[in-house]
């Protein structure tokens, strides 16, 4: 359950970092012109979308995880219990790909920021833009489900957080987690519509990047630690092979 | 817009066939060739305030929320999230489901089942009519599953399959588009807008209401939509799409201006001089457009593949499901069915050509080189004889004085006295001889009483005495004595294909006079070019052999491929003769005298013609001074066959190892529908590294192997004066 709140906590504070780009389109998606709870709903459509697009990526890649890892079909719990060889793959590459995130957060790897943000990003941005002013209820709904797509660091950090889980429910339960944390900051930008002191978003990209750093290193260790553990207790003999 | 404006995709320029669909956008009426091109052209083209573009959105949007929720649990229900104490909750669940896929089948299934629904009323069965089917035999199955509390449930199977074909297509149709990008600037002519001034302002007219003497205005990035001359302005213009040459062009008041040629860097007022739509430009689009609409005949042969594609499809598939159903359970068993019915992609095998064959007409056609239809292009790839004509083709096709033998008189006063008299005489020869005395700052002789003597040559009188230009005949009928050294020269000359005029005064002849058409500089490295690429050169001329043996020699074509004194018939049976060793065979004429050869061969290939290409007997035209680039037309040709070859093999190939492998029930349907999708994705790509071929380069073609210039007379007439 901790790891959950870690991750949610981290949807938080990265979500400062989201101001930049999906701040900047909730901020365009607007007031209703029926009123403020017109708007409001406005606004949950929108996040509900984008919501259901990072928990199905989280579902599918715990899934993509559990197919590659455990034929068997067991799961483990996020961050605890034992782990076979190819789960161990998974969590280490997960975890550099997590600490890759991280360290480009943090100001570094500036080469690797072009390859996530810049893929397309804006070409379907602009495509986009016709459902802002588009009226009616589905309109928000369906730009927030594209919105979910746009290339964005977070997600992909998230995304291989929750592959590594090796489990549909685990991945689901990780990507809601990090987009529930990324609600009450976009929630307020569609309200306040009012962007945050720099200041303040660096601190809380700084935040983020230390959460995800602290998370890839824990799933890396995941995939090491235990292997002098597994072997010991192989040896001891009673693992099937 | 016409029924021809028709014939092509508004969004990926590509043929669309008898499977139009016609929307209006932006209140123009517009044809596709498929659903994704249509959903792209709507997501780029429509207006931000339309409706319509964002309804179509809206609806993706929507569709993939409910499609994304369905999959999303049903992962749950997979991987077995509901077992155990929550499987009371199972048959909630279920419902929960049906709930989501209803309006995601309607809304994502509509425009394939509307598809289904045309194209079936005239009685024809499409690949989405596999989709309809597949879809909705998985949503009915799943419904019943759901009211008789069935233990399997497959709406995530029918949304994600309808999710993956739409969102496939429309990538496909996204990548498609940057051919049509290239193309673009080829197609514009006739539907190009000019900026046209008159006293009143400046106003926007479609350039085809613009006749000759109306001013346009050009601003710079702009396309000059006319032929004309600058009234004002100065700017540089890059005429690659006329002349195949990249470079700029400085121009200024009074400078002439081609149709169709960019203007680079300054505004300019321009007097059209014609109609637009006489322009080279507008010719040039009208070929490219007539070569678009055409299928070659290895695109034929797929079309009709595809025709019978999806009844055997659906038979298949529907064998599949009862052969499955005697072994598995039943839902199983339709599974294995469905995954048939949508794992199955016809498109890549309807992508293979069409895709290849624009990308490599559009790339020619922006370096001037036009290729009438498809099949020539095949024909080019695969022909390994190439035919030239000799005048005009290898050689520049004007005659020049190349040597000047004398017994003692300047060259200069030669030809002073010989232009003196020959500047009366229209023939071929004389202008040759008045040229290359113009050419030296020469002013001819003062000439009278000049006296034309019919296949003989000329004479006069100037200074008080005779002089004449012409024949032996014409000297020794005269009397004047022809000294041995010189008349050894003559004959010389003469059996060396060169044509003689022989010059004399003051009861003498003077000198020999040797004229001949010259080869043209690229000629010999496009020949050289040619057999690195495992074409064989040969020559078929109607001139003397003599002649076509010197250029032969001076170009680099072997003497065991050189036919002489053909009549165009002749050239014909020659070239007709060589198709029983080589297969295809190409001829290269200049267009005007080489019609019937060029219509007899397999490639006809015309440089520089200048008559109407419309007319033209040639399927493939370069643009005048365009030989060097038959080579890189050469690669082009072939890096479009081989394309096409590698995307019908991965296409069949694909469909093959997929349908079987769905028939063994070895491949989810959500799996083969991504599959799929990602199939004609394949082709595009492959396609689309054609724009990746390299340019023609005209420096090295010209500089690397320099021809043995023949002698011109200005260079050095004056070391033949010996003879």
């Amino acid at each position: 359950m901790s790891a959950y709140l870690i991750i949610f906590f981290a949807g938080f504070a990265g979500s400062f970092h989201c101001i930049g780009m999906c701040g900047g389109l909730a901020c365009a998606l607007g007031r209703d012109p029926e009123g403020r709870g017109a708007t409001v709903l406005r606004h949950l459509l929108y996040n509900t979308g984008r919501l259901t697009t990072y928990c199905f990526l989280g579902g599918l890649a715990g899934a993509f995880g559990q197919v590659i890892c455990t034929p068997q079909g067991t799961t483990v719990p996020l961050l605890t219990g034992p782990l076979d060889t190819g789960q161990r793959i998974l969590a280490i590459l997960a975890g550099l790909l997590m600490i890759a995130m991280a360290l480009q957060f943090f100001g570094l790897l500036p080469h690797l920021h072009r390859v996530t943000a810049g893929f397309g990003a804006s070409t379907l941005a602009a495509s986009l833009r016709s459902l802002l002013t588009a009226p009616g209820h589905a309109a928000p709904l369906a730009f927030g489900v594209f919105n979910g797509f746009l290339p964005c660091p977070l997600v992909y950090a998230f995304a291989a957080q929750a592959a590594s889980t090796a489990g549909a429910l685990h991945g689901f339960l990780t990507m809601a987690a990090f987009g529930l944390g990324t609600f009450p900051a976009l929630l307020l930008m569609g309200g306040v519509g009012r962007a945050l002191a720099p200041a303040w978003r660096q601190r809380g990209v700084w935040l983020a990047g230390s959460c995800i750093l602290l998370l890839g290193l824990v799933t890396v260790g995941r995939g090491i630690l235990p292997l002098a553990a597994h072997i010991a207790h192989g040896w001891s003999g009673g693992y099937p092979a | 817009m016409t029924g021809q404006d028709h014939a092509l995709c508004s969004h990926c320029l590509l043929p669309i066939g008898r499977r139009a669909m016609q929307r209006t956008v932006n209140g123009e009426a517009c044809a596709f060739c498929c659903y994704g091109c249509c959903i792209a052209y709507q997501v780029k083209n429509g207006k931000n305030e339309e409706w319509e573009a964002a309804w179509l959105l809206v609806r993706l949007g929507v569709g993939g929320f409910l499609s994304m929720n369905i999959m999303l649990f049903s992962l749950l229900l997979y991987t077995d999230a509901f077992s155990g104490a929550d499987a009371a909750m199972l048959p909630w669940i279920h419902l929960l489901l049906w709930l989501f896929a209803t309006p995601a089948v309607i809304i994502l299934g509509g425009p394939f089942l509307r598809e289904t629904w045309l194209n079936g009323k005239e009685g024809r069965l499409t690949s989405s009519a596999l989709i309809v089917l597949g879809v909705g035999a998985a949503y009915l199955y799943s419904a019943f599953a759901v009211i008789e509390r069935g233990p399997n449930v497959y709406f995530d199977t029918a949304s994600m399959v309808l999710m993956l074909f739409t969102v496939g297509y429309y990538l496909d149709a996204v990548a498609r588009a940057r051919a049509a990008r290239d193309l673009q600037p080829l197609l514009a002519a006739e539907s190009e807008w000019a900026t046209v001034v008159d006293g009143n302002g400046e106003f926007r007219r479609p350039v085809r209401e613009v006749g000759a003497g109306t001013l346009v205005r050009v601003r710079p990035g702009e396309r000059i939509p006319v032929d004309g001359v600058v009234k004002e302005g100065e700017s540089h213009t890059d005429e690659a799409v006329i002349t195949g040459e990249s470079r700029q062009i400085a121009k200024d008041v009074g400078s002439q201006v081609i149709a169709g040629s960019l203007n680079l860097d300054g505004p300019l007022l321009i007097e059209s001089s014609g109609a637009a739509n006489a322009t080279r430009w507008a010719q040039i689009c009208r070929s490219v457009r007539d070569a678009l609409i055409c299928r070659s005949p290895s695109q034929r042969l797929a079309d009709s593949i595809v025709g019978v594609f999806v009844p055997i499809i659906l038979m298949l598939g529907v064998g599949a499901s009862v052969y499955w159903a005697q072994r598995l359970a039943f839902d199983r068993a339709l599974l294995i069915g469905l995954a048939v019915l949508v794992v199955a992609c016809p498109c890549a095998v309807g992508l293979a050509a069409p895709m290849a064959t624009s990308l490599g007409i559009g790339r020619l056609a922006r370096r001037g080189c036009l290729v009438r239809d498809p099949a020539a292009l095949e024909a080019l790839a695969r022909m390994r004889l190439i035919a030239f004509d000799k005048s005009g083709t290898l050689t520049s096709g004007e005659t020049r004085v190349v040597a000047i033998d004398t017994d003692g008189a300047t060259a200069d006063v030669v030809l002073a006295h010989a232009a003196g008299l020959e500047r009366y005489s229209e023939h071929g020869l004389a202008r040759a001889v008045v040229a290359a005395a113009a050419a030296r700052g020469l002013e001819p002789m003062v000439s009278r009483d000049v006296r034309v003597v019919p296949g003989r040559g000329i004479r006069g009188n100037s200074d008080g005495q005779t002089v004449a230009a012409g024949s032996a005949i014409l000297m020794r009928e005269l009397g004047w004595p022809l000294a041995s050294g010189l008349a050894e020269r003559g004959r010389l000359r003469e059996a060396t294909g060169h044509s003689v005029i022989y010059v004399g005064w003051g009861e003498g002849v003077r000198a020999v006079l040797s004229l001949d058409d010259t080869p043209l500089p690229e000629a010999r490295a496009t020949v050289e070019a040619l057999r690195r690429r495992k074409v064989l050169a040969i020559l078929l001329t109607g001139d003397l052999p003599v002649a076509a043996q010197r250029i032969a020699a001076a170009v680099g074509i072997e003497s065991d491929g050189i036919e002489a004194g053909l009549l165009p018939a002749a050239k014909r049976a020659a070239l007709e003769r060589r198709r029983r060793n080589y297969g295809m065979v190409a001829m290269v004429g200049d267009g005007l005298n080489d019609a019937p050869v060029l219509a007899g061969a397999d490639v006809g290939i015309a440089v520089g013609s200048a008559t109407d290409l419309a007319r033209e007997a040639a399927a493939v035209v370069l643009p005048p001074g365009g030989l060097w680039m038959l080579p890189w037309v050469v690669d082009v040709a072939r890096a479009v066959r081989a394309t096409i070859l590698t995307n019908l093999a991965w296409a069949f190939g694909y469909n093959l190892i997929a349908v079987g492998l769905a028939m063994a029930g070895v491949l989810l349907p959500v799996l083969a529908a991504a599959v799929m999708a990602g199939s004609s994705i394949v082709v595009v790509l492959n396609s689309l590294r054609l724009e990746r071929l390299p340019e023609p380069v005209p420096s090295a073609a010209a500089d690397s192997a320099p021809p043995p210039r023949s002698t011109a007379v200005p260079v050095n007439s004056e070391t033949l004066q010996a003879g």
